[in-house]
C-alpha cells in the first residue's frame, strides 16, 4: 500500500520552496500585524 | 521501487483541488495531534500519580504512529496527496523557525557548520568513491550515494540525478537506502547523545551535519531537546544551502566524461538547485534581529513552527515502508552505511573538537 503511495506522491522539489517561504511570511505578517490570535502550543 | 524522489522535482501544482489534499492533510494533522496527546496525557497522569516515566517527546509518538499505519493497515491512496505535503510544511516550519535565531548566531554557528560540513565533506566524498568501488557500485549510484549522504539526502539526490544522467533505479537505490539509514539514525543518534551527554548545542550540530534528509535531521534533533532541535535546523540548513556547489561539482565531472549534459551557466545553475527556504529562514531571522516582532509575537511564530513540524513528523512514519526498505539491493545499502557511520563518526569528532576550540 506504501508503495502506491509514493507512486502518487507528486513531485516536490526545490521550486516548492518559494511556496513554502510565501506562507511563512505571510504567517508572520497575520502575527506582527495581530490579524490572528496568539498561537498556543 | 517507484519513491517520491523520482517524481519530477517540480512543485507540487497550485491546481491540485484541496478536496484532493483534505484527507491526507487530515491523517497528518491526526497523526501529529494523536503524538501530541500521547506526550501530554502520560506527562500528566505521572505527575497526578508521583510517578516516573521517561519523557517520550510527541515527535517519535508521531513517528511511531505513522510507521504503524503505514506498515500495518497500510495509507489507502486517498491519502497520498495530503501526506505528500509533509515536506511543504517542514520547509515553512524552518523558516518560521528563523524567527527564534538572531542573524548573529546564525553567522556564528552557521559559519562553523559550513567549516564542520566542508571538512566532513572533503573526507566524506574520498571516502564513499573507494567504498563504491570496493562493493562494485555503479559509479554514478557511488555519485548519488556520495551527494545524498554528504549533503542533503532525498533533496540532494534528486537535485543530482538529472545533472549527471544517473539512471532511475540508481536513485532508487541510492534514495532508498538514504530513506533506511535517516529512520535508523531517528533512533540511535539521540541514544548516543545521552550516552555521551552531548550538551544540547553539540548534539544538535552533530546531528544537523550527520542525519541525511532534512525531515529525519529536524526530528533527530527535537527527539533530543527544543534546544538541540533549533540547532540541528540551522546546521542542516547550512548544509541544504551546498547543495547546488556539490551539484554542480558532480555535473561538471560527469560532463568531463562525456557521460551528462555540458553546464553551459552555472550561476544559474547554482541558483536553479539553491534550496530557495533558507532566503525565507534568513529573512525571517533578520526581521527578529530588527525588533520586527515583539517578544509575545516571536512565542506565537515558534508555535507556528511547532505545529508545521508536527505535520512533518507525522509524515516521516506514514511514508517510510519498512518493507520497501528492505527490498533494496544490499549493496547500496551497505555502502551507505558504511558511509554513514563514517560520516557520523567524523562529524562526531569536528563537533567534539569545535566545542573545545570553538566554543559552540
Amino acid at each position: 500500500m506504501m508503495t502506491e503511495v509514493k507512486k502518487k506522491v507528486p513531485g516536490i522539489g526545490l521550486s516548492l520552496d518559494i511556496y513554502a517561504v510565501a506562507l511563512a511570511l505571510l504567517l508572520a505578517l497575520l502575527v506582527r500585524f495581530n490579524l490572528i490570535p496568539a498561537v498556543k502550543w | 521501487m517507484a519513491t517520491t524522489a523520482l517524481a519530477r522535482p517540480q512543485a507540487v501544482s497550485l491546481g491540485r483541488t484541496a478536496v484532493e489534499l483534505i484527507p491526507g492533510l487530515l491523517l497528518l494533522a491526526a497523526v501529529g495531534y494523536a503524538g501530541k496527546f500521547i506526550e501530554q496525557s502520560i506527562a500528566t497522569y505521572t505527575k497526578a500519580h508521583h510517578t516516573t516515566f521517561p519523557n517520550i517527546e510527541y515527535v517519535l509518538w508521531a513517528i511511531v504512529i505513522g510507521l504503524v499505519i503505514a506498515n500495518t493497515t497500510g495509507v489507502p491512496r486517498i491519502f497520498a496527496a495530503g501526506i505528500a505535503t509533509y515536506e511543504f510544511w517542514l520547509k515553512a516550519g524552518i523558516v518560521l523557525l528563523g524567527s527564534r535565531f538572531l542573524l548573529g548566531d546564525i553567522l556564528h554557528l552557521g559559519g562553523i557548520s559550513l567549516l564542520l560540513v566542508a571538512l566532513a565533506l572533503s573526507l566524506s566524498l574520498t571516502f564513499m568513491h573507494p567504498l563504491g568501488r570496493a562493493f562494485s557500485l555503479k559509479p554514478k549510484l557511488t555519485s548519488l550515494l556520495a551527494v545524498g549522504s554528504s549533503i542533503c539526502g532525498v533533496s540532494a539526490i534528486i537535485a543530482a540525478k538529472p545533472s549527471i544522467d544517473a539512471d532511475d533505479e540508481d536513485a532508487s537505490y541510492a534514495i532508498a537506502a538514504i530513506l533506511a539509514l535517516g529512520a535508523i539514525s531517528l533512533f540511535t543518534f539521540p541514544l548516543i547523545g545521552h550516552t555521551l551527554h552531548l550538551s544540547d548545542k553539540a548534539y544538535g550540530l552533530w546531528a544537523g551535519l550527520a542525519v541525511d534528509n532534512t525531515a529525519e535531521a529536524t526530528a533527530a534533533g527535537a527527539l533530543y531537546s527544543d534546544a538541540a532541535g533549533k540547532v540541528a535546523v540551522l546546521a542542516k540548513t547550512t548544509r541544504n544551502a551546498l547543495i547546488g556547489f556539490i551539484v554542480l561539482g558532480y555535473a561538471l565531472y560527469w560532463s568531463s566524461q562525456g557521460q551528462a549534459q555540458t553546464v553551459s551557466n552555472k550561476a544559474a545553475f547554482l541558483w536553479k538547485k539553491f534550496p530557495k527556504f533558507v532566503l525565507g529562514f534568513l529573512l525571517i531571522s533578520l526581521l527578529a534581529t530588527l525588533g520586527f516582532f515583539t517578544k509575545p509575537q516571536l512565542t506565537s511564530l515558534a508555535n507556528l513552527s511547532r505545529w508545521a513540524f508536527l505535520l512533518t513528523f507525522a509524515g516521516v512514519g506514514l511514508r517510510t515502508s519498512l518493507r520497501d526498505l528492505g527490498k533494496q539491493g544490499w549493496k547500496p545499502f551497505a555502502v551507505g552505511a558504511i558511509g554513514e557511520v563514517f560520516i557520523a563518526l567524523v562529524t562526531l569528532g569536528l563537533v567534539y573538537t569545535a566545542d573545545l576550540y570553538l566554543h559552540l
